[in-house]
């Protein structure tokens, strides 16, 4: 997937009207990073030392936690002094729109039920219902077609991978039928 | 000439008549995948991992070798006719390719990248196939210090040319070590950071990680601001062909090209952004038409996508001889080497030669095929392109499910799969470059066994990491790629 170093395309507007000021968002997310540093740290130490170990199991997560840290309070020191980020720019997103967090929300509440659904109700079910509301929150209104699509996507997924592959995957309620 | 030999021996495992099947399936899925927009490289070689899960691991990497060049072939059509990069590399195959492509040359612009990578193709896995032996044999010899040296050296370079500031490269870079600190550790056999999870006792599947955070986080992400108008994809009647003029003005970039991406490749602090631009600019420098250039010059697609493909052969370099991934698809295949409980590196040549040499010459072979592949079938490539985003993106959400559920047949992992996907929506809403959190997660262990085996070695003493000249020199660079780019930025800001 495009990583979120391709630069933007198209560029995206010329962003600082006069002085940015202090970005909360980035701020939180900036504290976010130190708060994970800390909580490692704290991890770090409850990590026995290893026994007849030069190196023990300690060292390197001690490494990485107060590297975290380090970083976490550079990144708050830059985002105190204005700075703040540029959401990436991918290839099927509009630099200008306005971001709507209930289309995510919606994607994510899908697939934590279809997750949830998946052994009981079967794989192609489950699957079947995420790959609804992924589809539904892309701005797909025709639900009947949706639904179809998404139906035969699963089973056809479901179908290539245990006969042809060989993986098991949950049949669920369907099982008997497939 | 033992690679010669060698090579006819990988050659003659590649091509049994199964052999050759899966490496048809691996460029035909490759290439199926690598063109849908929005996927890049390293997520086709991810979300296709699970097809080759019952396979031998001969029939699998020589299946990888296909996705990982057929990825790369499909990742150019996408560039080309939608003007959407798969992957920062692709960038300037986008800038000129689809300039061609508007002003009607799409075929011509298509078949130089498709000609243009075959050539730089064949050659970087000529040159792989001589360099990779012979730096295997000084591999060996290298000395735990330096190759934690080595690593650091690719963490750093990774950090700080993905993404447009290093901090941030770096915060993304500990993220990721922090994910592959979880789980029991190898050499105490303690546990740590599994919050009580037994389900995390065996550390978190980088599969899990790598679609979460690139496949789950991109739905996400353009979930939030989808572009409403349609993508305009342009239309290809025929196949992709070139003329005689087109030629003319082709073969030299390619082998330019080819002669930047190589080398760039292969060395542990490459990727392939480099070479590409390097190429861009030398190409309009050399070019008799440089008035062309950003309307839709055709060297300027095919020497940036010859050194593309060149360095793409390049990574496996490090990737084969140091266990080195200086990419993220590389970093996946190495993981993928992982889970066949293979550890590339220098003794990868002698205790599994077969491997290696079926891998390389399957190299040769998914070249042709994808020549074959894409000259005449572009048109049906081009399809592709045409999938409404709502199918498209359910589609590739469904099948990082499957990845993902058939590693452990899990729901945990579904929701870590959740967690990582909003961790991925995150770092494209606040500029966080993904590949350095997945080269963290991959690497982060190896670079922790060989601290431990190189303090051990000298009884905790950590003098050792300036005892050998190689190590201290592969420091020095580590502490310049640090260093020099913010001097280079500080002093740039303080002329404007």
């Amino acid at each position: 997937m495009s990583d979120s170093t391709v630069p933007p395309i198209p560029p995206a507007p010329a962003a600082p009207s006069a002085r940015p000021g202090l970005s909360v968002p980035d701020l939180l997310v900036a504290l976010g990073v130190v708060l994970l540093g800390a909580l490692l740290l704290a991890g770090t130490l409850r990590i026995p030392f290893g026994i007849n170990a030069v190196v023990g199991p300690r060292v390197f997560p001690l490494i990485v936690s107060v590297g975290t840290l380090l970083l976490g309070a550079l990144l708050t020191v830059n985002v105190l002094r204005g700075g703040r980020a540029e959401p990436a720019a991918e290839e099927d997103t509009d630099p200008d729109a306005q971001p709507d967090l209930r289309q995510p929300g919606l994607i994510l509440g899908g697939f934590l039920l279809g997750a949830a659904l998946l052994q009981p109700l079967g794989f192609v079910i489950g699957t079947a219902l995420m790959y609804f509301s992924v589809g539904f929150a892309f701005g797909e209104r025709r639900a009947p077609l949706l639904a179809g699509v998404a139906l035969a996507v699963a089973l056809v997924t479901y179908v290539v991978f245990t006969r042809g592959l060989g993986l098991t995957l949950p049949a669920g309620i369907l099982k008997g039928v497939l | 000439m033992e690679a010669v030999t060698s090579l006819l021996a990988g050659f003659e495992t590649a091509l049994t008549p199964l052999n050759l099947l899966w490496a048809l399936i691996g460029v035909t899925l490759g290439t199926l995948v690598g063109v849908l927009p929005g996927i890049g490289p390293a997520l086709t070689v991810a979300l296709l991992l699970p097809v080759t899960a019952q396979l031998p691991p001969v029939s699998a990497f020589i299946m990888f070798a296909g996705i990982y060049y057929g990825g790369m072939f499909g990742g150019s059509t996408t560039s080309i006719l939608l003007n959407t990069p798969g992957e920062s590399s692709s960038i300037i195959t986008a800038l000129e390719g689809n300039k061609m492509a508007r002003k009607g040359r799409a075929a011509a612009a298509l078949a130089t990248a498709a000609i243009g990578s075959f050539v730089a193709g064949t050659i970087g896995t000529i040159l792989l196939t001589f360099a990779a032996p012979a730096i295997a044999n000084v591999a060996v010899m290298i000395p735990p210090s330096a190759k934690f040296a080595l690593i650091m050296l690719a963490f750093v370079t990774i950090s700080a040319t993905f993404g447009n500031s290093p901090l941030r490269g770096l915060i993304s870079l500990f993220f990721g070590l922090t994910i592959g600190l979880v789980g029991t550790d190898l050499q105490s056999g303690q546990a740590r950071f599994t919050l009580g999870r037994p389900e995390l006792l065996d550390g978190i599947e980088f599969v899990t990680v790598v679609i979460g955070l690139f496949a789950v986080g991109e739905t996400l992400f353009v979930a939030s601001r989808l572009r409403k108008d349609k993508a305009s994809v342009i239309k290809l009647d025929g196949n992709a062909s070139m003329t005689r003029e087109d030629w003319r003005r082709s073969w030299k970039p390619w082998l330019r090209g080819t002669a930047l991406g190589f080398p760039f490749g292969a060395i542990p602090a490459g990727g392939a952004e480099i070479p590409t631009f390097l190429s861009y600019t030398l190409e309009r420098r050399l070019s008799k038409h440089p008035e062309e250039f950003g309307k839709g010059a055709i060297e300027g697609v095919a020497g940036p996508e010859a050194a593309n493909n060149a360095s793409a052969a390049g990574v496996l370099v490090p990737l084969l001889t140091l266990g080195l991934p200086t990419s993220a698809t590389a970093a996946i295949l190495l993981a993928a080497f992982q889970q066949y409980g293979l550890q590339p590196g220098p003794l990868l040549f002698v205790t599994n030669g077969d491997l290696v040499w079926g891998l390389i010459a399957s190299l040769y072979i998914g070249n042709v095929m994808l020549l074959a592949l894409n000259l005449p079938l572009a048109p049906v490539w081009a399809r592709l392109l045409l999938i409404p985003r709502p199918f498209l993106y359910a589609g590739i959400l469904v099948f990082s499910t499957v990845g993902v559920y058939s590693l452990n047949n899990s729901v945990f992992d579904l929701i870590l799969l959740a967690i990582f996907g909003v961790i991925g929506y995150g770092m494209r809403r606040f500029d966080f470059p993904v590949t350095p959190a997945i080269i963290g997660v991959i690497l982060g262990p190896v670079a922790e066994s060989q601290f431990r085996t190189a303090l051990q070695q000298s009884n905790g003493n950590p003098t050792i990491f300036l005892q050998s000249p190689l190590t201290v020199f592969i420091l020095l660079a580590v502490l310049a790629a640090l260093i020099v780019p913010a001097v280079l930025k500080a002093r740039a800001a303080r002329r404007v």
